[in-house]
Formats: C-alpha cells, sequence, structure tokens
C-alpha cells in the first residue's frame, strides 16, 4: 500500500514535472527531463506470480541500476521510473493493465512471460505507438503480425526446437554418440506444438528418427509414468521434453524411476530442467539431465555481479526469466540514450537499429533486432545437472562444465 | 436402464448416503471395468505390458483422486455446501508439512500424522465462526461464495508468505517396485494404503462412535436431531474439521510427488467434484471408487486418445452416468 501511494505521489509529481517542463522548453528544441516511465506487465498474482514478481524484481533492479550510475546521459541524466502492472495471467487483465500504464506516463513497456498476455500487449503498444521489449514469451505468432513497435530479445518458439536439434546432433558427434531417434514429450498448445514441430523438422533432416509424440494437457498433468512408459517403449536413444516447470520435473522422475536404455533425457525450451530449484526437486532423477533452452550467461561477469546482488537484495536467485526482465530494461535505456528524446517514436527507431554489446544472455553476438523485431543473434545453450548444479556444457564457449554424455538417466 | 429399488423398503430402513455399500452396484461396476478392461488386452492392438503400466499408473492416480475426493464428499453429505475451498486446503496441508519439516526437521510421515490435527482445528474454526453463521439459512450459494473466497484468501496468504518458487520435501522412502511387470512408485501406493486407509477410518467414525451416530442424524434429518438434543452447530463443525482432516492426509501423501506451489490444489479441484457427484453426493465408498474409476478412466483411456482427450472421456461416461443415474453410482435415491 504504502509503495503503491508513494508511487502514485512520484507520478504526480512528475507529471507535473513534466508538464512545467514541456511549457518552459516549448520551441526551445532542449529535451531535459527529469524522468522518464517505463511500464512493467507481469503476472503479480494468479498461479505465474513466483516468476512474474522475480521478473518485476529484475526490471526494477535494472531501473535502480541506472538511476545510480547517473541516469540517461543523452537526456540530461533523467531518472528512471518503473510503473508495475499486474496481467494477473490473464491476457485481458495484461492488456487493460498495458492501456493503463500508457495513460499514466509510460513511454515504453516490458513484459510479460505468457506468450497470449503479450499479443495482446503487443497489439495495444502498435495502437498507441509505444515501443514493447518482451522479456520472456516464446510464441512464433506474436512477431508475425507485422506489429514495429515490438521488439524481443529471446528466441522465439520454432528456433529453438531447430536449434536444439542442432545441438543434439553436434552433441552426438562431439562425444562420438550420434543419436539416431528420439521420442518427443510435449505440453498440447501452441508452444509445445511450435517447438515439436520445428524440432521433428530439423531432426529428420539430419536423420535422426521421431519414433513417438506424446502431448499431454498441462491443466491436469499429475503422473508422468504412463506417458514416459509409452516413450521408451520404441527403445529411442533419447527423451526430449518440452513443458512447464511441474510437468517436466513428473516427467524427470519418471524417468529417473524406469530402468532403460536412453542416452538421455533433453529438455528443449523446458521449463524446469535449468531452474535452479530442479536438481534440489528432482533429486537423483534429475542428474546429468540436460536442456536446451536460452540461459543467462554464467560465464559474463556482469551477470554474475548482478545475480550477486540481486539475491542479496531479494533473497532469491535470479532465474533467466528474471534476467531478461533486467536485459529488457537495458535495451530500452540504451535506445533512450541514442535517441536523446523521451518521445516514444523516436525511441521505438533508436531501439530498431541499436547494437547492445555485452548481453546478460549466452548469445553469440549483440543484442539486434530484425525487420521483425527479433533479436537476430538469439541462441540456446544446452545445460546440465551436474552435482546438484545447472552447469553450462555446450557450445564449448559458454561451457562451465564438461559435459557428460551419454547420461546416466537410465541407471 | 433396469435398476429397481428394493421392494418397498419401510422409511426408518432408509439407508443413509454417508455409508451406504451398494454391492450390487460395486458388482456392476466391477464387471463393466473387467470386460473393458479385457477387450483392451484382447483387442486394444497394444502391448500387453504397456497396458499393465497404465492400469498401475491409473490405480495408483485413482487412489490420489480418492484421497483429494473423500473430504469433499463428507463435508457436501452433512453439510449441503459445496466446498470449493477444498484445492486451497489441500495445499495448505501441503505446505504445513514443508513448514514442519524444513524447520524441525521432521519425518515426512511424522509431519503428516502432525497436521491432521492442526487441519482439524482449521476446518472446525472456518465453520464454527464463518459458515455455521450461513448454513442456517435455506441459501446454498452463500456458503457457496464464502468457500470460494477463501480458497482465494488461502492461495494468496500462502503465495504471500511463501512466494511462488517452487518448494519440495524429502520423503523418506522413494523408488519403485515392480507389479506384474508394471512399476509402481513407492510413494504414490502409500498415497493409494492412506485413501483406503482413510476411507475405513471415516466409515468406523460414521458408523461405530456417538460423533458418527450424531453427524449421520444431522445429515438424514437437521431439524429433527435438533429437536432431539444433538448441537447441530457442533456437529457441523466437527463434520467441516473431520473433512479438513482428511485433505491434510491427501495433501501430506502426495506432496512429495506434487511440485509444491500455492496454486498446486488447484488441479485436483474440478475431478473431484466430477468424482464425488459421479460416486453419489456424500457416499464414501462411492468417492472411493469414484477416484479409482476415474484415475484408471484418465490413464487407460490416454493410450487411445493424446493430450486431453482422456479427460474428454472423463467427462463424457460423467455427463452419460449423470443421465442414467443422476444420483450418481452410490448415492441414495432421494
Amino acid at each position: 500500500m504504502k509503495r503503491k501511494a508513494l508511487s502514485a505521489a512520484v507520478l504526480a509529481a512528475s507529471l507535473v514535472g513534466l508538464s512545467a517542463c514541456s511549457s518552459d522548453s516549448a520551441g526551445s528544441g532542449s529535451d531535459s527531463v527529469e524522468t522518464v516511465t517505463i511500464g512493467s506487465v507481469h503476472p503479480l498474482s494468479g498461479s505465474l506470480a513466483g516468476v512474474g514478481g522475480l521478473m518485476n524484481d529484475g526490471a526494477k533492479m535494472a531501473v535502480e541500476d541506472i538511476n545510480a550510475a547517473g541516469g540517461i546521459e543523452s537526456l540530461g541524466g533523467a531518472q528512471l521510473e518503473l510503473l508495475d502492472g499486474d496481467s494477473q495471467g490473464e491476457a485481458q487483465v495484461g492488456q487493460s493493465e498495458a492501456q493503463r500504464l500508457i495513460s499514466d506516463g509510460a513511454v515504453a513497456l516490458v513484459g510479460t512471460y505468457q506468450s497470449d498476455v503479450t499479443q495482446n500487449v503487443a497489439s495495444v503498444a502498435e495502437r498507441s505507438d509505444v515501443p514493447f521489449v518482451i522479456d520472456v514469451a516464446v510464441d512464433d505468432k506474436i512477431l508475425e503480425q507485422g506489429y514495429k513497435n515490438t521488439f524481443r530479445i529471446q528466441p522465439d518458439a520454432s528456433s529453438m526446437g531447430q536449434a536444439g536439434a542442432q545441438a543434439l546432433v553436434a552433441m552426438g558427434e562431439e562425444t562420438g554418440e550420434p543419436i539416431d531417434s528420439a521420442a518427443y514429450i510435449h505440453i498440447e498448445g501452441a508452444f509445445g506444438d511450435s517447438v515439436f514441430a520445428a524440432f521433428k523438422e530439423e531432426a529428420e533432416k539430419q536423420g535422426i528418427t521421431i519414433t513417438k509424440e506424446i502431448t499431454y494437457s498441462g491443466s491436469n498433468f499429475s503422473d508422468a509414468t504412463t506417458q514416459v512408459s509409452e516413450a521408451l517403449a520404441g527403445n529411442p536413444d533419447i527423451i526430449a521434453v518440452t513443458g512447464y516447470y511441474p510437468d517436466n520435473l513428473l516427467v524427470a522422475k519418471a524417468v529417473g524411476s524406469m530402468a532403460n536404455d536412453t542416452k538421455a533425457v533433453f529438455g528443449i525450451a523446458s521449463g524446469a530442467f535449468d531452474d535452479t530449484s530442479f536438481p534440489a526437486a528432482a533429486g537423483d532423477a534429475g542428474t546429468e539431465v540436460l536442456s536446451a533452452n536460452y540461459h543467462y550467461s554464467a560465464t559474463s561477469d556482469r551477470a554474475a555481479d548482478i545475480r550477486a546482488r540481486f539475491e542479496e537484495k531479494y533473497g532469491k536467485p535470479m532465474e533467466t526469466a528474471s534476467m531478461l526482465s533486467y536485459q529488457a530494461v537495458e535495451v530500452i535505456a540504451e535506445g533512450l540514450e541514442e535517441s536523446g528524446s523521451d518521445d516514444p517514436e523516436e525511441l521505438r527507431d533508436a531501439i530498431a537499429g541499436l547494437s547492445l554489446e555485452d548481453p546478460l544472455l549466452a548469445f553469440d553476438g549483440p543484442i539486434e533486432f530484425g525487420e521483425d523485431g527479433q533479436n537476430e543473434n538469439a541462441t540456446v545453450i544446452v545445460m546440465q545437472v551436474l552435482d546438484g548444479k545447472v552447469e553450462q556444457v555446450f557450445p564449448q564457449e559458454f561451457a562451465t562444465a564438461e559435459l557428460v554424455f551419454p547420461t546416466g538417466s537410465g541407471n | 436402464m433396469a435398476i429397481t429399488e428394493a421392494p418397498a423398503a419401510p422409511a426408518a430402513d432408509k439407508r443413509n448416503p454417508l455409508t451406504a455399500g451398494g454391492t450390487r452396484i460395486t458388482l456392476t461396476i466391477g464387471g463393466i471395468a473387467v470386460v473393458g478392461l479385457a477387450l483392451v488386452y484382447l483387442l486394444g492392438d497394444r502391448e500387453p505390458a504397456l497396458i499393465t503400466q497404465y492400469l498401475v499408473s491409473g490405480l495408483l492416480l485413482g487412489g490420489v483422486y480418492a484421497l483429494v475426493s473423500l473430504g469433499l464428499t463428507l463435508i457436501f453429505g452433512v453439510l449441503g455446501i459445496v466446498n470449493f475451498a477444498q484445492g486451497a486446503m489441500l495445499t495448505l496441508s501441503m505446505y504445513l508439512v514443508y513448514v514442519l519439516q524444513s524447520s524441525l526437521g521432521l519425518n515426512l510421515y511424522v509431519a503428516v500424522v502432525l497436521t491432521i490435527p492442526l487441519l482439524f482445528g482449521f476446518g472446525w474454526l472456518v465453520q464454527s465462526m464463518l459458515l455455521n453463521r450461513l448454513t442456517e439459512d435455506a441459501s446454498h450459494d452463500r456458503p457457496l461464495l464464502v468457500t470460494l473466497g477463501l480458497s482465494l484468501l488461502i492461495v494468496n496468504v500462502l503465495l504471500m508468505i511463501f512466494g511462488g518458487r517452487p518448494k519440495s520435501v524429502d520423503a523418506p522412502v522413494s523408488g519403485s517396485i515392480e507389479i506384474l511387470g508394471a512399476l509402481a512408485d513407492t510413494q504414490r501406493i502409500i498415497a493409494f494404503g492412506g485413501a483406503v486407509l482413510v476411507a475405513a477410518a471415516l466409515t468406523l467414525v460414521l458408523r461405530k462412535t456417538s460423533m458418527g451416530l450424531a453427524i449421520r442424524a444431522v445429515a438424514a434429518n437437521g431439524t429433527g436431531a435438533s429437536l432431539v438434543g444433538v448441537n447441530v452447530r457442533r456437529v457441523y463443525a466437527m463434520t467441516f474439521g473431520l473433512g479438513a482432516a482428511s485433505v491434510a492426509v491427501a495433501g501430506g501423501l502426495i506432496t512429495p510427488f506434487t511440485t509444491l506451489v500455492p496454486t498446486a490444489g488447484e488441479q485436483f479441484t474440478t475431478l473431484a467434484f466430477v468424482i464425488v457427484v459421479l460416486g453419489g453426493l456424500g457416499s464414501i465408498p462411492g468417492a472411493l471408487v469414484g477416484g479409482v474409476f476415474i484415475g484408471v478412466l484418465q490413464t487407460v483411456g490416454s493410450l487411445y486418445l493424446p493430450g486431453s482427450g482422456s479427460l474428454i472421456l472423463v467427462f463424457g461416461i460423467f455427463v452419460l452416468i449423470l443421465f442414467l443415474r443422476p444420483q450418481g453410482l452410490f448415492g441414495a435415491k432421494q
């Protein structure tokens, strides 16, 4: 409550300040503003509140770090301010929250974690001509609408499926354990379907047979034994998995409980396998599980520093999603810096043209957006659970530990 | 359907839905299940080992469903309250187990035993402080809305205290044993045993104790019971407490194989309602049989129908049974 009152007060003050500024500087052409408002839309209540809260904290911390370092220089040291919006995990609510934040003065938006909410917020951003930087939302469709105000830092679903297949082949070659067949267990719906379709296309091109595709319903899934035994029935070299945290945890536990000859459990865009709480939750069943996903860069000192401070401040480990929110705010700040203006349209053009070095994610190269708003250098890397920790193992340049392959999943 | 009631049973003989056994119905369902499974094995065009695995998994999943449904059916049978907070109370008991284990270092199953009186007290308080004020005015929707509100309250308080990060507990047992070539998870076997135990304990309490007698009397006729000196409000509180206590067993026993987040219990709520209506509102054997039936149907169904297909099968059978036998499998005819 107190914080809300405070932010309302700050907002009111900044509005007064802004209007005073604009009347003062009308016609003078100088762009000295005191605060620039960024709107953040995340699921702060409901079943996704945990990750939503982490992401909001990540964005908040980026704002504080930038302000502490002197704000936006080209705007005369303007300070950033973050306005929170709670999507409650619902597309409609997310949309109205985005509208509210824009009418409260936000010149850019970040969010939202879920693809359907993101879709709605992107359409608001388009209508209001306000740039929107997606921190997490994987669905290909969002950027296929031809929006010019929406940008995405992480890889999309189909490129994750494709890159997952390529990583698998490359790992097999490197370790001298080629992969010939895979069974695939994934969640129903746009997310699972699109990752699977892209994986299948690329894998078959590389000579991998898909022995079985098994789907499950995300809303009622409390036992994965049957799905896993069905997957194992075809005796595949690996079991590939796409889904969210609770269901992927069930899959890992089920594989762990059955004798089998698979070389690995391989998550692609898996919500669980590279989460810091996964090794403890899965116990023995999590050992050496592999996961191809976008990930914060564990080899970057800057990322390590931010994660350490985040954990100290909020008492929780900073997951990749939260790091992406931090990164999204940095993208907007960089756009403000380059455009030297807090006009949303000029900001949009600056973001579209920027090249941000030293990304916090494990990518090849800087963050650069293509025509459609997708970060052209976004890739996935492979993680593995080793000694109770999630380590980066492939490709070599991001490795924090040595890849173990084939894994001991069947023993 | 040629289901005829026993000829001209005297009114005093009317069976209480809470404990009604229904031998003939059990035999009928058993028969249908055996024939259905035989068809799946013989004509199902799947490896028998795989079918056995699905069957075993389905039975164990059914045990979990039954466990969650038992408290719900008791509360409905006596109080007539559709308890929307059932899923949230389930989550509450899971977090209690987590707290007991992480702060006192208790063995999981000891912690489960400790949560039983805690949840009983919680249920007692909810009924006597909150719902008793509403149950007596004939409307059904007010208590329903209160339990809905209670559920939101519990979930959000848990969220506030523990955050949304998934938690996990240590179980003293793990691994699985082989039954007819199929693997059965030990923790799920224990949960299944828990379901049978809770059903037996509830039946014993209802049949053999004076409290059970009072509960049955209130369930059959609240006004009559109060006229002969039963403290109806006390019985209500007791019943809600018992319902909550069975949820405590459920939550505790499923914690080791569920991801502990504030919304963990919600996925069971809808199915628990289906099971309770299917088995007969207020019937304890009905909840047990209904739970196992739905678990097996959902799991074996997923052999042929991918994704949510097997859930469609579950709801399809549910609607069919409502047509043919609206009072549910074990429900006494109104």
